[in-house]
Order: C-alpha cells, then structure tokens, then sequence
C-alpha cells in the first residue's frame, strides 16, 4: 500500500499549498473544492488514488487559481510574468510617462540594473539584496510594494514564489506569445488509448501526466450530429445519418468529413462566425443607424471559405486587396472587411474626430483579428502590459488614417468608396449584352458608311409651311363631350364684361384654395394629331388671386399627357416628363396668354387622337378660352430625301425631339456654320431622317436601343458594395495625446513594431506591407491566433482561452506545444484552412464521448484538458436554422441581401430616429423568412431579439469570443417565438406525412430529425402519455388546435386532421425545446 | 479577488440555482458545486452578485434613473440667469467660450446672440431654491432633492454622450451602469430582471433622438445582465405569452415533460448546464405569472393615481412608467431606467420644453412622493437629467419670446433624490452664462461613481477583466461627490 502513504503525503502539502494560499488568493471554490476531495479521499479510500490524483490534477490547471504548476523549478514566463505584470507594470512596466522611479521590469535589463541609489531591483541568485522582494515583503505598509491604495496586493504565497525564482538564478525569458513557435517533440503514443493524428498525442500526453484517462468514443449518432453541426451550423438529416450508420468502412466518419467540409453549407456557417470579427451588419450603427449595403462583402466571405483560399490570400485580400497589382473586383470587395466599422452623421459632429475613431477602430480589429494584441490601450498611452508603445500605435494607426471615405458617411446606402459587384450571373449577362451592343452599333455605323448621299434637291428653296389652326372648342364643347369638374356645376362660365372672354361669348372660370380642375372625356369629334402639331390653349390669371400651378392634361387612352406651368403641384407632380413636362414660369398675369404644348413634349405622336382635355389649377382664379390645335402639314417623301428641305423646314417647324446641339447649326445660317457644324448636320440627318437609310436602320436600331435599355436595368441591379481605397495624398498621422484628435504630438509614419517581428525586406509602407508582414511565417502570434481561434469554434475554449488577447494579461495556453504545433502545421500546410479543420474533427479527442464524468467536472470542470467531448450549447443563428431545417422550412439560397423575418411588433420604433430609413420594421413575407438567420438584416443599436437574446454579439465591434448564458429569456424565445413555433408545427407535418404510420415511428422520425438518436422506451412513454393528454385536450376544444396551428405565414396541410397535428405539434414543438436540441454534445 | 474566478463562481452559484428550484441533483454533487450551499441561509441574498459586492453598506437598493434624452436646457429649468435678460441679442463674449469647439450646426452661424430664458423663476423649499415656472410638481419636493448644477462631460453630439453617461466610454462597446449592478450586485427577485428598461410615448408616439440597445447592454460583461425593455404594447416583456391555442395548463405540462427529459438527460450526461437550463425554463414560466401582475394596476388606489398626473392609465406615457417603476422597485428591482425623448430642442424651444416639462413634472414628483410615503424613498435612489446642457446663445433666430439652444457639454443640471442623497441641497455653480462652471464641477464619472456609492460600491473596485485589462464604468476617473451623501 505505498502508493497510499505516497498519496497522503501529496495530499498533506497540497493542503499547506491551499492554506497559505486560500487567504487571498484562491477562490472559495478553490477550498470547498479541495476539502469535498478531501473528504472523499477520507470516505471512499478504495477509490483513494485516483482522487487525490484529481485534487492534484486541479490544483495544476492552467489559470485555475495560483500558477504554481508543480514542484519542479519556477518557470518564468508562465509564473512570474504574469505576477509582474499584474502587480508591477502598471508603474514599472512598459508605459514610459508614468514609470515609477524610473524602475522598468517588464525587461530583463532594467530589472537587473543597478539604480541611482545604488540598489538593485534583482539580484539574480539572492532574493535578500533584491529591492523588489525586499519592498514586496516590507512588514511596513507604507513601504511595501505594491502599494495598498493599488488594490492589487501579492498573496504570502505569490511574493514567495517570486523569492523563489531570484533564488533560483532568476532565469528570464520573454513572454511566450512573442516569441516564434518551436517545433515541439511529438509526445509517443500511449498504448491502448485510441490515437488518430498528432492532436491526441498531445492532449493524451498532458491527460497522463494529469492522472486522468479520455472517454470513450461517443455513439455513431452523436458524432454525426456533432461534427455536422460543426461544420455546417445545421443538423445531419435522416438521409445522412442513414448513411453513416450504414457504413461499416473504416473511413466512414472520414468521408462524412469531407462531404461536410465541401459542402456549400460549411461556407455559410464558416462565414458566420468571420463576421462577428469582421463586425458586419446592415445599419451604420451610430445616430440615425441608417441601412447600409456591404452584403456583397459577405457574399465574397462565403465563396472564399468555400473555394478553401488559403487563410494568408484570405487575409491579404481583405486588409489590402485593394492595393494588389491590378486587383480584381473581388479583390476589391474583400476590403469591406474595414469598412464594416459603425460611423456616423449626426448632425454637429466634426470630421477630425470621426476620421481619429475610425482609424482606431481599425487598428483595435486588425490587431485583436490576426494577433490577438489589446493594441487599443495604446490609444492614450504605452500599453501597461505589453511592450506596444504609444508610438507604435499611432503608426499602427497611420496605414488606415489615408482612406478616400468621408468622415460623415451622409446617412448613406452608399458612402463612398464603392464598387458595383455584380454576381457571376450578372457578370457574364453584362458582358453579353455589351456584345450584342457592339454588333448591334457596328450594323448601324456600316449602313451609316455605305450611304453616299447626294441631296437630290440641293440649291432649292422650301415653299411656305402649311400650317392650319383647328379649334376644338370655344363656347361649345366637341361633340359627344362628358364634362366633369370639382364642384357644382363642374363647369363655370362667365360672360363679358364681368369675365375675361377671349373670343365668342364666354370663358370658364374656376377659383381653388386647393387642387382643383374642369374637363370632358368621351368626345366622338376627336382632335387628331400629327408628328409636328401644337396643342394651345388660352389662359388668363387673376392678378389679385394668382394660382400656383396651371396645368392642361390630354386624354387618349389615359391622361398620361400632361403640360404644366409655375410650381409642380398639379396633378402626377415630381415628374417633369411626358407623362407631366415642366413648361415653364406662370404666363402673365391680367391678360390673355395662348399656351402652346408641341405634341412631342406630352408624349402624344403622329396619328394619335384626343377625347378629353382637363384644366388643372392649384390654388388661385383662372380663366380659360378656345382650345385646340395648330397642325402643320409634314413635309412629303422626296422633301425629306433633301437635307437642303428639311434644313429649311426644321428652322421654321422646332422639333423638341432635335438634340440641341443640332437645332442650334439649323438656327445658324448654312454660310456661317463650320465644316465640322456641316458635317454633325449631314450625320444626323442620313443617320435619324434620310427615309431610305432610316428603314435599313430602324431595325438595328430598335434592337440597339433595346440592349441599352437592358443594361441600363441590369446596371442598377448590380449590388454596390463599400470599400477600400487610398488617398493618392496620404493624410499624416501623429501620435495624439491621451487619444484626443485636438492633441496632435509627433508626426508618424506606417510601420510595424518592430519588436513582434522586425519589417519585411520588401515591404511598402501601406497595408498591403502590413497584409503581408502579419502572414510571415515567423511572425509568432497570426497562426497561433488564428488556429486557436478555430480550436475554439470547435472544442468550446480556445487552447488559450482569451482569444482575443494574447499578451502578457492574456490567459497561458492550456496546451502550449499543441498550440505551437497546430500553428506551423498550418503554416505549412501553406494557411490550409479545411485541412486545419479536418485534423481538428479526426482526432480522438474531437471524437470522445461528452459525458461529463462528476469526478472529472469536480476537476475541470470547463474541461480544460479535454478528458471528455465537448459540450456546449449551441449559438443563436444554429438554433434558429436547425428548427427550419427540420420544419422543412429552409430555404437554401446561399448569399445576397437581408432578410426580414419574425420579430415582435414595434421594437424599432420606440427608440429609432424619426427620419431613420431603420426607424420602423417592415416584415418581409415568403422565402425570406426562412433564410439561414445569417441573412437577417442586422440592425445594431437593436439586433434581432432572438439572437441577441442567445448571445449573438451586437456586432458594434469586433468579436473573436461569444458568451454563452443560459436565462430565462432565452427558454421564453424557444416557447413563444413564432418562428419557433411555426417549426414545430411544420415540422409535426413532416412527421405525420414522413414519420411512418405507427405512432412510435413517428416518435423516432422526430427524435431522429433533431437528435440524430431513437428515443429510448422512458422516452417513448413519457412522449406517449403526453401526446395522448394533448389528443384529448384538442378533442375536447377543436378551435384550440386550429388557433394554433396558424402560427408564422406557411400554409397548413389541409389533408392532415386538425386535433391530431395539433397534438403533433404539440411534442415537436417539446422537442425543440429539449437542452438536447439545443446543445452539441 | 480575481474576476475570471469570480466569473466562474458566479456559474456555479447559477447551477445551484437551477438544482435548488427544481429541487434535484446528488446532494454530493450539489456541494461540490456549490460553496454556498452551506455558507448562505438567507432568502433576501442576491442571486448572481460577486460575493465581494457591495464593498460597504448600501443606503439603496435600488435606482430608478428618470433619462431625459436630447438634453434638457439648464438654462430654462434649473439654472436661474437673471442677469442675462439684460444681455438679450448680444453677442455671447469670446472670453466665455474661450475657444471651446462647437458643434457643426452653429459654428458656421454669423452670430452667437444671448438668449435669456423666457420663463419666470422662484424659490423654492427650504434652501430657496430658484427653479423656473415649467417644474411646479418638482418644486413641490425640491426639499428631497439634490440638484447638480454642474455636471459635465466632453462629448458634443448625441450618441457619443448618451452613450457617454451610459457606459462611461463615448465609444460602443463597454457595459452600462444597469449591467455593472446586475453583474456586481445580482438579482434580489427571482421572477424578474435585475435590469429593466421602458421607454416612454411623446402624445403618443416616439421619436426624437434615437436610443440604442448599447445603453442599456452588457458590453463585455455576460449578456444575461444586458437590460430588459418592459414594453407598453405587445408582450411585456418579449416572447412573454403563449400562442393562441395552448392554455396555460398544457403549457405547464409541456414544461414539465421537458423537465422529466431534460433530467434523463442528466442523469446520463452529467452536464449541470441541463440542471441550469431547466431552472431556466422554470424562471421562465415564473415570469408569465409575474409580470402580467406587474402590468395589472387595477389595484392602485385613484389618490395614488392622482399623483402621477392625468396620463397614468395610458399605457406608455411617461407618468404610466414612471408608476411601473415603482411597483418594479417594490419587487425589488435593481435598476429601472425610463427613457424620454424629444428634448433636443435646436429651435422652438419655449414651447417644446414647456411640453416636456408638463410630460415628465407631475410624475416625477409623484414618483417621489408615493416612494416617500411608502418609506420607499430611504433605500431607492432616484436620478432625473439628461446627456449635456444647452447653450446661452441662440441658434437660428432670436425673438423675444422664441429661440433655439445648441448642445452645450461643459456644464449641465440634474438631481437626484432618495437612499444615501442629501436632501435639500444644492451643488456647484456655473458662471452668469451657465457656460462654465465655477465651482465643483460634477463630471458624468463622478456622477456615475456617486450612484455606484449609494448601492454599496466602491467604482474602482467593481471590474472586469477584458482584454488583459480591468475595466470598471468610471475608467480610470471619477470621484465621489461627498458633499451630496446623506
């Protein structure tokens, strides 16, 4: 039994360990933890060895109370640096202005140095002439370090540690994450433990040291469910489970493996989790919070994820596509990544301050995304822990001070810069369709080539122009005509000398204080209308009751003809077209004016005919006299083949359809024109009147017209997108005292700190050198922080559980030369992203079984060492997407805008901005309500309930890390929300039509769908004894069941019984709502 | 202590939680999870707190924070200038502004002309304390107040200040003081948030400056202390009501079929976060009880009504909040913030302010009044003002009887009232313009200290640790104002 005396001795000095420690240090926990250990350890000595191996194993856990890892030599960077620089850099650290007594320790050379008063802080080797352990231990509080208005006082047990390593030579190294990952030894494989790849050498190495075995491999079921939820954000369904469990090979998990990983599914789900660091929504989410449109940058996120482009390019291309030789458009959207940051444009702010936030917030993301550096604390001062300089953020600052964007993005769709990114499909129907457009411009130009024009009446003179007024009406309407009006009689007339009368005996008359009008319709004597014709008609104003608007509207088959004068406030009024022309100013006021409307301008052509005719005024009196047209009489067939003719007649008879550069050389007389004025005149006419070249034209013409208009509408189809782009004067950068934009100190330029990584050979001064010296290979945190951000996505916490920080505050890795190992791995691999992924789930350790052994959770209990599966429930969007999929209601539509699904009446209102284009919430209907929850239009000052409420991040800034709550709202979500609610019924259709015949069918099609598991018989039963009250409940109130089976806006089946799919719904609507479902175990 | 240990603590205080409620889980298991199993008896402890909160004994235990978004002018509410009716149109002098920025809507005017308030002021209370004709319910009970003319801040526009006040950082992203209390101080009600926010109609609607989910949220700390928005219309609180169909009883035996299940999957799993979950759905369902008890004020007495004022029974309206916060802080919750927009008043000021006054008086000295008489008032503090002040000078034109006023940082009032304030004082001064202050100055950290003082907390000790650093709501700044403590 001397394995027994050998452990109580262990035991024994743990206590003392617990003992000095616990009396400021160690957590309550910490105690509890070990006296229930140790009351176990004294109750159950059978099981005694491996007990007290766990009270050890917990006592070593990274992170989890004192650093003091085992009884071997100190190690500097993992136990005391992060005691210094808690305790002592705040004063002696790396922040120069406010150094303490010039004292620095966060480097080996000032902690060693003699000081002016001839003490040393470290004297390696003698903690007794050391000042920092002599002040640490001052019995005088006055005196000791740190000092107690600090808040931050050493533990008896820290300041010892401390004196232990001075004694031990004070070995000094850097702090780990600075310093380029090793090549670390492959531990061996342990025999009997089920090894898959390199992963579980080093877990199972740590796991052995630890005392403590892994678990089993979980079920077939579970795996399937888990490593699909994974990397696809959905569950397996029926079909695919099937499958896996059908397959016997040895290579079946792998080959589920890489249907996943090349599915167009894993691209979403990937890109989901991207744009929390990316901090993408749809609203510009300060003050008006406006929508914006970079879903296009999303759009690129997906199809890089899914065309696997290696992490560096994936990288590059977002910080600085831009700048790439010749970049291609995708390029160019990849930069939406910085221009994804919240700004604003609310009204008295000033561009300098917004040009500082901006830059800064780039450098915080930029910084947390690929090195996980806190840089932002360097905003007002040196960084108090790591070495960051002030100085080195402001030239961090520097690369994105330089952008062509605004400070005040003007509330826009679109603050620029921007680029039109059009889809593949728009892409290539673009290009088709300028094809045709060249073929279609070539026809013309070689007809156009072909003509030798020899105007065949040259030198003759035009006679006089026919022109003939015909007047429609006067004192009479036309014949057949319906008058109508405002108010009774419709029509006023007046008589001489009371009224203004033009011609014959009477003239209308109508007085508004609003929009107001007379008119006819129906007229059998209708006006008929030729290509050159002018409408007329008589008006006079009442000076003493001006209107504000006089209109005339012609009526053919509709009253889309209209002609106005003065303010648009006639009717169809914002155009200024032919459906409505602007005519001009009011005519004068206190006499009679003839208005004339040429055809053309109303839209009307040669051939048409009139049958009513309305006068329309706003506000004011006005009078109205004889109407109707002035036709002129066309020239003939062989007149038009004369360039001579129709020269002479287009400057008596105006045309408004003649551009107006060429009615002004026919205004000029023929002898003064230029010879370049003769030749633009002769080119209009062969190419618009010359009658034999105008019908070979016509037809490629039409159809060029066509094409333009087809681009033109495609052309605004194509999404535009917001980018990066470089001022050609790069704006200076100075360091800014305390952070103010007002506070301008030393100019600085872009560049890198040094003290990462020294600047590439060949590196530009702009973010493409930024872009490519992060993706070095030896720079020592881009592939830490990126793998370990991956661990984290799939293993619940990052090996180094702070992933957005690893500096010296930031958490020590759990397994350091896994870490280390995963990085150059994927170095390596050249950045291979699926390959990374791949090694994550093929392991062993991936693969374990989840359940959580109470030995194991009283140890590590966030399962640190990963003796068990992970489990963890699951994030907002999969919870959504996994109830539509198997509601049967997702709709597969990879990329494009935002969607509007459910959500509760009036939340935008009630704190939006009026004038906000977001201020109020307008549901979308159809397919959009079942996109994947990634497609929901984002809108940060309120994200959607039903994500936030499940930890989604409120994507203001950037985010590498999701909490993950468990609260009361939450179970409210999955009991009421519509949508959740709309599933469940859905989904009980599909078990009722899908499920089989048998009632127990039903219940395994169900659990299947979501758990990927059958029910066991405890399970059946209980789901048996509910559904069977439910029938019942349903049975004995009918309309209770109709009520809810018209939750969300799908159709019901009507070919199912309405008591027995509401009972149904009833128990998927439980099943949705099991921790199960909502957890990946 | 260390505030990622704390974190985890408060996990497993959460799991006991859940276990307790439903009554389930191995007592060994139980203990080992839970420390305080032992330590702690006593029902009134707050649930999810740091067991190092508060640091001293609280005066209160609770907040309503009256929000007075678009901020108010000082000028025609709180800080009496008699002086400046002889400076009517004259040019505001440089050697007040003294080269302070302002903002883009009035640095390009040509002029800066003194717009006197055109509203009468008296004394009022004990103190004679001057207070203009707009707030005569507040004057009522100005012997309860403490009213602060000089806070300050540096933030010039909305959003960066409002966030300012709320967050401690004009920049999104930290938590608001609700969360820090949620997160320091924990839940005193089982059935209901620790962190309530409502928002208030203006004649029955909303607008005005837009608010944002930053000013009541979480920030780095965990989400579940982010505050809950009681709504007017709609559930109540979101998600609240079953579906039409299903009767509260087929709802409690769903729930209580999903507890049977979710304990099987205990039993084989072992995860406490199912044990946690089902609490969770335990709570949730408490809550459909509670908080339509909460909304249903058919039992208020009509003499108690009255105090609110005439706009009490219409859901929404500002005295209708304000008596929900009453009947929340009755249930002992700890933070309820009421929001009112529509006080960013750049022109027309006399009439709009007169509006808003005649809104939020009556209820705010009703709020006051019915604490009081309930004994409610010792342990409750309650904070009335906005973002920033408004200027002296006009923006756009200048009548005698209409003007405008532009954002104004450097100086600004509000009060506050109730447990751990001094009743009936009045602190710091401005100059004759209320441009700049004179004498103690009350900066927002300062403020924001003060209110963390009354609730038992010292603010440079309640942090979090995020991104290797401790954040706190007051940064690295902040002092509290003794001078306004009981």
């Amino acid at each position: 039994m001397a394995w027994i005396g050998q452990g109580w001795d262990k035991a024994k000095s743990a206590v003392r360990r617990v003992y000095c420690w616990g009396s400021v240090d160690a957590s309550v926990r910490f105690n509890f933890q070990f006296l229930t250990t140790m009351y176990r350890t004294l109750s159950s000595l059978a099981n005694a060895r491996r007990i007290w191996a766990l009270a050890i194993v917990w006592l070593l856990l990274p992170g989890r109370g004192p650093a003091l890892a085992s009884d071997s030599a100190v190690d500097f960077s993992r136990d005391i640096l992060p005691l210094l620089s808690d305790h002592c850099f705040q004063c002696h650290g790396p922040d120069q202005a406010n150094r303490k007594a010039g004292l620095r320790l966060d480097q080996q050379s000032g902690a060693f140095a003699e000081s002016k008063s001839g003490s040393t802080a470290i004297v390696p080797g003698d903690s007794q002439q050391s000042a920092v352990f002599q002040r640490i231990t001052n019995s005088d509080p006055e005196h000791r370090m740190p000092p107690v208005d600090f808040g931050k006082p050493l533990s008896r047990a820290q300041t010892q540690l401390i004196g232990q390593w001075i004694d031990e030579g004070a070995p000094w190294s850097g702090h780990w994450a600075f310093q380029s990952p090793q090549v670390p030894p492959l531990p061996s494989v342990l025999e009997g433990w089920l090894t898959e790849n390199e992963i579980d050498r080093f877990v199972h190495d740590r796991l052995r040291k630890e005392g403590l075995a892994p678990e089993p491999p979980a079920t077939k079921e579970a795996l399937i469910r888990r490593v699909t939820l994974d990397l696809t954000g959905l569950p397996p369904t029926i079909g695919e489970l099937d499958d896996f469990l059908a397959d016997d090979s040895p290579h079946a998990y792998q080959r589920v493996v890489n249907r996943l990983l090349d599915s167009a599914r894993h691209g979403e789900h990937m890109a989901r989790i991207w744009l929390d660091a990316a901090r993408y929504a749809d609203t510009h989410g300060l003050h008006l919070d406006n929508e914006r449109s970079i879903w296009p940058y999303r759009n690129w996120v997906i199809a890089a994820i899914n065309g696997n482009m290696p992490f560096d390019q994936f990288t590059i291309e977002q910080l600085a596509g831009d700048l790439l030789p010749e970049p291609t458009l995708d390029q160019r959207v990849a930069t939406g990544f910085n221009r994804c940051n919240v700004t604003t444009s609310e009204g008295g702010s000033i561009d300098d301050e917004y040009y500082v936030r901006y830059a800064v917030d780039r450098v915080e993301t930029t910084s947390t995304v690929w090195m996980g550096l806190t840089a932002g604390c360097a905003v007002c001062h040196d960084h108090k822990f790591d070495p960051l300089t002030q100085k080195e953020f402001y030239q961090l600052f520097s690369y994105f001070f330089s952008l062509t964007e605004n400070a005040m993005d003007g509330n826009a769709l679109l603050p620029p810069p921007t680029v039109k990114a059009p889809s593949a499909q728009q892409a290539s129907l673009r290009q088709s369709l300028t094809n045709d457009l060249e073929t279609a411009n070539h026809e013309i130009e070689s007809i156009v080539t072909e003509v030798d024009y020899v105007d065949p009446l040259a030198g003759s003179q035009l006679g006089p122009i026919q022109e003939a007024e015909k007047v429609w009406f006067d004192d009479e309407l036309p014949a057949g005509a319906k008058p109508a009006g405002d108010g009774v009689p419709p029509w006023r007339l007046g008589s001489a000398p009371k009224h203004p009368v033009y011609s014959g005996q009477e003239s209308s008359v109508r007085s508004a204080d609003r929009l107001s009008q007379h008119l006819f319709t129906e007229a059998t004597d209708r006006l008929a209308i030729g290509a050159q014709d002018r409408l007329f008609a008589h008006v006079y104003l009442e000076p003493d009751d001006l209107p504000k608007t006089i209109q005339l509207q012609f009526h053919t088959d509709s009253w889309e003809h209209r002609a106005y004068w003065g303010l648009d406030r006639g009717h169809a009024a914002g155009r200024d077209n032919e459906t409505n022309h602007h005519m001009g100013d009011l005519p004068a006021a206190g006499q009679w004016v003839r208005l004339e409307v040429p055809v053309a301008l109303v839209g009307l052509k040669e051939g048409d005919e009139l049958d009513g005719w309305a006068f329309t005024q706003f506000k004011g009196t006005v009078y109205w006299d004889r109407a109707g047209v002035v036709s002129v009489t066309p020239l003939a067939v062989d007149q038009l083949e004369s360039l001579t003719i129709w020269d002479q007649f287009r400057q008596k008879v105006k045309h408004p359809a003649l551009p107006e550069d060429i009615q002004k050389i026919v205004d000029t007389s023929s002898d003064s024109r230029s010879e370049e004025q003769t030749a633009q005149l002769s080119d209009y006419y062969i190419r618009n009147v010359h009658p034999p070249t105008r019908d070979r034209l016509m037809e490629p013409t039409q159809r060029r017209d066509d094409l333009q208009k087809q681009l033109a509408d495609l052309n605004a189809a194509i999404p535009s997108t917001l980018v990066m782009e470089e001022r050609e004067e790069p704006r200076q950068a100075h360091i800014l005292e305390r952070g103010e934009y007002t506070l301008k100190r030393e100019e600085v330029d872009s560049r890198v700190p040094e003290w990462i990584r020294p600047p590439l050979a060949e590196m530009p001064a702009n973010r493409l050198g930024l872009a490519r010296w992060l993706m070095s290979p030896d720079h020592p945190l881009t592939a830490r922080v990126t793998v370990n951000r991956y661990w984290q996505q799939f293993f619940g916490i990052g090996l180094v559980k702070t992933a957005e920080d690893f500096g010296i505050q930031g958490e020590r890795p759990s397994h350091r030369e896994l870490l280390d190992w995963l990085a150059i791995d994927f170095i390596e691999s050249n950045w291979n992203v699926k390959r990374l992924q791949k090694s994550l789930v093929m392991s062993a350790t991936y693969r374990q079984s989840s359940r959580v052994d109470p030995d194991k959770l009283a140890v590590d209990p966030d399962n640190r060492l990963l003796a068990r599966g992970t489990r963890f429930r699951l994030d907002a969007e999969i919870i959504r997407d996994q109830a539509l999929a198997v509601g049967g209601l997702l709709v597969d539509t990879i990329g494009g805008k935002s969607v509007k699904p459910y959500q509760p009446e009036g939340l935008w209102k009630p704190v939006g901005f009026e004038g906000s284009n977001t201020s109020e919430f307008k549901q979308d209907s159809g397919d959009s309500l079942y996109r994947r929850s990634m497609y929901t239009f984002w809108k940060r000052t309120v994200p959607p309930p039903s994500m936030s409420t499940f930890d989604a991040p409120d994507r203001e800034t950037c985010q590498v890390r999701r909490a993950r709550t468990n609260t009361p709202l939450q179970a409210l979500v999955l009991m009421n929300d519509v949508q959740f609610l709309e599933a469940a019924r859905k989904f009980a259709e599909r078990v009722l039509t899908e499920g089989g015949t048998e009632r127990d069918q039903r219940f395994q099609f169900a659990f299947r769908s979501v758990l990927a598991r059958q029910p066991n018989p405890t399970e059946l039963r209980s789901l048996t004894n509910l559904l069977e009250e439910y029938q019942r409940d349903f049975a004995a109130d009918p309309s209770a069941a109709e009520k809810l089976l018209t939750t969300g806006e799908s159709n019901r089946n009507d070919s199912l019984d309405v008591q027995e799919l509401g009972a149904w719904t009833m128990i998927t609507h439980l099943i949705l709502n099991l921790s199960e479902t909502v957890t990946k175990g | 202590m260390n505030p990622l240990r704390e974190t985890e603590l408060l996990e497993t205080r959460r799991h006991f939680f859940g276990r307790s409620a439903t009554g389930i889980g191995t007592a060994a298991l139980a203990s080992l999870l839970n420390p305080d199993l032992f330590a702690s008896s006593s029902a009134t402890t707050a649930a999810g707190g740091l067991g190092s909160v508060p640091h001293f004994a609280p005066k209160a235990k609770r907040i309503i924070y009256l929000f007075m978004s678009g901020a108010p002018s000082q000028l025609d509410t709180w800080d009496y200038k008699p002086k400046m009716n002889d400076w009517f149109d004259k040019e505001f002098p440089d050697s007040i502004r003294n080269g302070q920025r302002i903002t883009t809507m009035t640095s390009g005017q040509e002029r800066f002309p003194i717009a006197p308030s055109t509203f009468r002021f008296q004394r009022h209370g004990k103190e004679g304390v001057w207070i203009s004709e707009l707030l005569p319910h507040t004057a009522a009970m100005v012997d309860q107040l403490a009213v602060i003319k000089t806070v300050n801040t540096e933030a010039i526009n909305h959003d960066p200040a409002i966030t300012y006040i709320q967050t401690g950082s004009q920049i999104p992203g930290r938590p608001s003081t609700g969360a820090w209390l949620s997160y320091g101080l924990g839940s005193m009600n089982q059935n209901l948030p620790a962190f309530v926010v409502l928002h208030s109609t203006v004649n029955g609607g909303f607008g005005g400056q837009a608010l944002y989910s930053r000013l009541w949220g979480a920030g780095f700390l965990s989400t579940r202390h982010q505050g809950v928005s009681l709504r007017s219309t709609g559930d109540p609180v979101l998600y609240l009501s079953n579906p039409d169909g299903m009767s509260p009883s087929m709802r409690r035996r769903m729930l209580d079929e999903l507890a049977v299940l979710n304990r099987q999957q205990y039993d084989e799993f072992g995860d406490p976060e199912i044990q946690s979950r089902i609490a969770q759905y335990e709570m949730a369902y408490r809550m459909q009880t509670s908080v339509p008890e909460l909304t249903d004020i058919s039992n208020e007495p009509e003499n108690v009504l009255e105090m609110y004022g005439p706009d009490v029974k219409t859901p929404g309206t500002f005295a209708a909040n304000c008596l929900m916060a009453r009947r929340l802080a009755e249930r002992d919750v700890r933070f309820t913030q009421i929001f009112i927009r529509q006080w960013d008043q750049h022109g027309n000021l006399p009439a709009d302010i007169r509006r808003q006054c005649g809104i939020v008086d009556q209820p705010s000295a009703g709020l006051l009044r019915d604490l009081k008489q309930r004994g409610m008032l010792d342990d409750t503090l309650v904070i009335w003002g906005g973002e920033f002040g408004r200027t002296i000078y006009c923006q756009g034109s200048l009548t005698k009887t209409n003007y405008g006023r532009d954002h104004h940082p450097r100086c600004y009032t509000k009060w506050m009232a109730g447990g751990g304030i001094k009743p009936g004082v009045v602190y710091g001064e401005t100059d004759d313009f209320s441009y700049n202050i004179v004498e103690n100055p009350v900066h927002i950290h300062d403020l924001n200290a003060t209110i963390l003082h009354c609730l038992g907390i010292d603010h440079e000790q309640l942090t979090y640790r995020h991104q290797g650093r401790d954040f706190r709501l007051t940064d690295v700044h902040g002092n509290v104002v003794r001078d306004i403590l009981a």
